[in-house]
C-alpha cells in the first residue's frame, strides 16, 4: 500500500512542479511568436461562482474541491475578510449581476478566442462581449487610466506569454462569492501551451491594500476542436428587482459557500 | 498654343472624366488606385487600424442620409412620434447597426483569414464578421443583428439582419422595426480613408431602401490605443463623455444639431 502512496505523491508533485514549465514546442505564427491562437474553453471548475473550494449546485455547475487559488485560501487583511463576509450577505452588489465587465481573471473563466498580431494579442471573450488587447510593444501602462479589464502589456519568455495587468479599477471582482480587490491590484499572468490543445494559466496577484501577501491562481484551458463563431452576448443593468432575485440564492449561501 | 493654355484646355477637356471617376470612386469596387490598396497576407484589402467618423450622425442620422431624407411610411412615422422618447443608449443598450459605425468613438478593425473583427471603443462592442457568406441565423434577434460578410472585389460587404426593434438609428428618435436589413460596404479609398456606405431597408418602417454614406478617417495619432469604455446604468452622459479621453473644446452637446434636420420624405 505504502509504495503506491509515495508514487502517487511523487507523481503529483512532479505534475505540480511541471505546471507552467512545459517542454512542448508550439507552432509559430507568421511573425514567429509561439502560436496560442484558437478558441479556448477554460477548465476553471466553477471559479465564476467561487475561486475557493465550493459545493456545486443548479446555478453553479460543478463543485470544486480545490478551487483555483493555490493553497485554497485568500490571504485577506482582517478588514477585507470582514468585507468579504458582508458582500456574501449582499449578493445584489455583485457587479456581474449588473452587467459589468468581469475583469481579470474573471473573464477567463468562460470561453474566448485568441488572435495574434505582431503588435498585440487579442482576447475576444464570449461573455459580456468583453475583449482585451495585450500589447506587445513594451510600452508602460498608461497613467491615470482605470478600467474593469485593466491595461495589459505582454511579452514572450520562451514559449510562455507573460502579461502584466495594471490600471485595474476597484469594482471588478474575482467571483460571485464576494472575493474582491482594490485598484492597487497588479496581476502577472503566464500562458503556456503544454500540448497543442492544452494551455496552463498561472497568475500572480498582488494587492497590498487588501491582501497580506501575493497569491497565485492556476487552471488549464482546452482548445475547442470545433470552435463556434461567437455570437452577441449582451446584458444591461437597471434590474430594480436585483435584490429580490438574488435573495433567493443568498438564502442558500450557507450551502453554496461551504468549503 | 503655349504650354499653359494647352494644359488648361486639357484640364477642361478631362474634367468630366475626372468628375465621373471621382464619383465612381465613392463606394465602387473599381477604385482608381486599387493596385495601391495595401493587402493582408490573404490578399484582401487591408482595412486594419483605428478609424473614426467626424460627424454628428449619432445625434441625427439625417446628416449622412442621401438627400437628408428618411422615407418613412406614414403609419411608422406616427408610431414613432407616439413612442418612447428616451434614447435606449442612455440605458446602456448596444447602439445597433449602423449606429455603432457613427458613434463618436474610435473603431479598430482586425483581419484574420476568413474573418473581419470590428472592435468598437463604444461599449467595448465587437462584431465578428465571417466572410464566408453563410446563411443568416433563423429565429433569433440581436441588438447588433447577425452580420455576414463577403468580399465584392475590393469592397467588404456586410449583410446585417436578425435585429430586434429596440435600437434607434440616432438620438433624434429615428427608429426601425425588427425587419431592418442593413447592407454595409467598406472600401479603402486611400491610405487614411475608408468609404463607408450602408443601404437601410425595412418594409415595416420605410417606403423604400435608403442610403447613408460617410468617410472613416484613420487615427494617425502615434501610440493611440483603444480603451475600455463601459456604460453604467444611471451614469447618464458618461457613455458620451468617457473620463479617460481629453474633453473636446466647447460643450460636447453642442454637437447636437437643432433637430430634426432630417426631412421626412412624403
Amino acid at each position: 500500500m505504502r509504495p503506491f502512496v509515495w508514487i502517487a505523491i511523487s507523481l503529483l508533485t512532479t505534475a505540480m512542479a511541471a505546471f507552467g514549465q512545459s517542454t512542448y514546442t508550439p507552432a509559430r505564427t507568421a511573425d514567429g511568436q509561439p502560436s496560442i491562437e484558437g478558441s479556448w474553453q477554460p477548465r476553471a471548475g466553477g471559479a465564476a461562482y467561487s475561486v475557493l473550494p465550493h459545493a456545486g449546485g443548479f446555478f453553479l455547475g460543478s463543485e470544486s474541491k480545490t478551487g483555483i487559488v493555490e493553497g485554497g485560501e485568500l490571504p485577506y487583511q482582517p478588514w477585507a475578510a470582514a468585507e468579504v463576509q458582508r458582500l456574501t450577505e449582499h449578493m445584489e452588489l455583485d457587479p456581474t449581476g449588473h452587467c459589468h465587465f468581469e475583469g481579470i481573471p474573471h473573464a477567463l473563466y468562460f470561453g474566448f478566442e485568441i488572435i495574434q498580431t505582431p503588435k498585440f494579442i487579442a482576447f475576444l471573450h464570449d461573455n459580456m462581449h468583453a475583449r482585451r488587447l495585450v500589447y506587445l510593444d513594451g510600452k508602460p501602462h498608461p497613467q491615470g487610466y482605470s478600467a474593469w479589464m485593466g491595461d495589459s502589456r505582454g511579452h514572450w519568455e520562451g514559449n510562455t506569454l507573460v502579461v502584466d495587468v495594471a490600471d485595474n479599477n476597484d469594482k471588478s471582482v474575482f467571483d460571485m462569492a464576494g472575493h474582491f480587490h482594490s485598484d492597487a491590484l497588479h496581476v502577472v499572468e503566464r500562458f503556456t501551451l503544454v500540448d497543442k490543445d492544452t494551455m496552463d494559466y498561472e497568475a500572480t496577484f498582488d494587492d497590498s491594500k487588501v491582501f497580506t501577501r501575493p497569491f497565485k491562481m492556476k487552471f488549464q484551458m482546452k482548445k475547442s476542436a470545433n470552435p463556434q463563431e461567437p455570437f452577441e452576448s449582451d446584458c444591461f443593468g437597471g434590474e430594480r428587482d436585483q435584490e429580490h432575485i438574488v435573495n433567493g440564492l443568498a438564502n442558500l449561501k450557507d450551502h453554496y459557500y461551504s468549503k | 498654343m503655349n504650354v499653359r493654355l494647352f494644359s488648361v484646355a486639357m484640364a477642361l477637356l478631362l474634367l468630366p472624366f475626372a468628375l465621373t471617376s471621382a464619383f465612381a470612386q465613392t463606394g465602387s469596387s473599381n477604385i482608381a488606385d486599387a493596385g495601391k490598396v495595401p493587402r493582408t497576407p490573404e490578399g484582401k484589402p487591408d482595412l486594419q487600424g483605428i478609424w473614426e467618423t467626424r460627424n454628428a450622425a449619432s445625434f441625427d442620422v439625417g446628416e449622412i442620409a442621401e438627400g437628408h431624407e428618411i422615407p418613412y411610411l406614414p403609419a411608422a412615422l406616427e408610431k414613432e412620434q407616439k413612442g418612447p422618447r428616451v434614447d435606449p443608449i442612455i440605458h446602456c443598450m448596444m447602439p445597433g447597426v449602423p449606429r455603432i459605425s457613427y458613434m463618436p468613438f474610435p473603431i479598430q478593425i482586425l483581419q484574420h483569414p476568413g474573418v473581419v473583427i470590428f472592435m468598437y471603443e463604444y461599449l467595448h462592442d465587437i462584431r465578428y464578421v465571417t466572410t464566408n457568406s453563410r446563411p443568416h441565423l433563423d429565429g433569433i434577434d440581436f441588438a447588433m443583428g447577425d452580420s455576414v460578410g463577403h468580399w465584392d472585389g475590393d469592397t467588404l460587404v456586410v449583410d446585417v439582419t436578425d435585429f430586434n426593434d429596440k435600437t434607434w438609428l440616432d438620438s433624434a428618435r429615428h427608429t426601425h422595426s425588427d425587419l431592418l436589413h442593413v447592407v454595409e460596404r467598406y472600401t479603402r479609398v486611400g491610405p487614411n480613408t475608408i468609404s463607408y456606405e450602408a443601404t437601410i431597408e425595412d418594409p415595416k418602417t420605410y417606403s423604400r431602401p435608403w442610403k447613408i454614406s460617410m468617410p472613416l478617417h484613420r487615427n494617425t495619432e502615434p501610440d493611440f490605443e483603444l480603451r475600455d469604455q463601459e456604460c453604467t446604468e444611471g451614469d447618464n452622459g458618461r457613455a458620451i463623455h468617457p473620463p479617460y479621453r481629453e474633453r473636446p473644446e466647447g460643450d460636447i452637446f453642442e454637437l447636437v444639431r437643432p433637430y430634426p434636420v432630417t426631412k421626412v420624405a412624403k
